[in-house]
């Protein structure tokens, strides 16, 4: 397979985006429309139902540098949430507690990252107490 | 992944005999990435400008057609803010007959005879269309803006 260059990689990853990925539960787009780097995005993630977070809208950042995709990009959460895998006060996604950042591959997208986040709301961060909804970090 | 004979071949003769105003120059560590460098056409709002763009050829090339993208800002009404590119020959009529080359050739002619009525950048096409005159000096402007280095 050729390697497909970064910034071709997330053009074809904002097309797909545009589109609307499966069932809405997630969904990114470019932060800035001008960026023609395409560096910082902002993502959402849609609690799952059957758990504490069901019906709250959670926002992200997600930050692609000049490495991406070899690298992993940079996730942190706008809106207050209590899962394992997110630094209480920052809320950045710490990697190390993420697996698809832990090990990360040149064929994960930002797609992968948030369905894996959304994955632990509904399985590690199922019952957790959380933070009122609208707050902020 | 080895490069198909066709892709080689064509870089040669980018290198060794480019289009005039057009330089293509491959990555070193992927050859089928491409760093272009295009001279805005003469008696166009871009003359005189020096206009960067990547051009990727993906797995399938020569059956589906190259990925490309401006890099410096342009303003045109066939180019978007992301500098990606309508064109026909980049999409549905890309035939496995035409190369790199011809593309790029392609995009150049562009510049030169934009073409409002099939934009990809709709507020840039209204402009050009209520006042083509003062679109042109918008892009004359960006020109000196954005193309200069």
């Amino acid at each position: 397979m050729a390697k497909v260059p970064r910034n071709f990689r997330l053009l074809e990853e904002l097309e797909k985006g545009e589109k609307g990925i499966g069932d809405g539960t997630i969904s990114y787009g470019l932060a800035n429309p001008d960026d023609i780097f395409m560096s910082d995005w902002n993502g959402t993630i849609l609690g799952p139902p059957h758990s504490v977070h069901e019906n709250r809208i959670y926002s992200l950042t997600l930050h692609c540098d000049q490495n991406y995709p070899d690298s992993a990009p940079i996730v942190k959460f706008i809106s207050k949430v209590n899962l394992p895998c997110v630094h209480a006060s920052t809320g950045r996604v710490e990697p190390s507690k993420l697996d698809c950042l832990a090990r990360w591959s040149r064929n994960y997208t930002m797609e992968t990252v948030l369905s894996e986040i959304r994955r632990e709301m509904a399985t590690s961060g199922r019952k957790l107490p959380q933070p009122p909804e609208g707050s902020t970090f | 992944m080895a490069l198909s004979k066709r892709i080689i071949k064509e870089t040669e003769r980018l290198l060794a005999d480019p289009a005039p105003g057009i330089q293509a120059t491959p990555h070193e560590d992927n050859l089928r990435y491409f760093d272009v460098v295009m001279s805005g056409p003469s008696q166009s709002p871009f003359e005189g400008g020096s206009f960067k763009l990547e051009l990727f050829l993906p797995d399938d090339y020569p059956m589906t057609a190259p990925k490309v993208r401006f890099l410096t800002k342009i303003y045109h009404p066939n180019i978007d803010r992301l500098g990606r590119i309508c064109l026909d020959i980049l999409k549905d009529k890309w035939s496995p007959a035409l190369q790199i080359r011809t593309v790029l050739l392609s995009i150049q002619a562009l510049l030169s005879a934009p073409n409002p009525d099939d934009p990809l950048a709709n507020d840039v096409a209204q402009h050009w269309k209520d006042n083509e005159k003062d679109a042109i000096n918008t892009a004359k402007e960006w020109t000196a803006k954005y193309a200069h280095e």
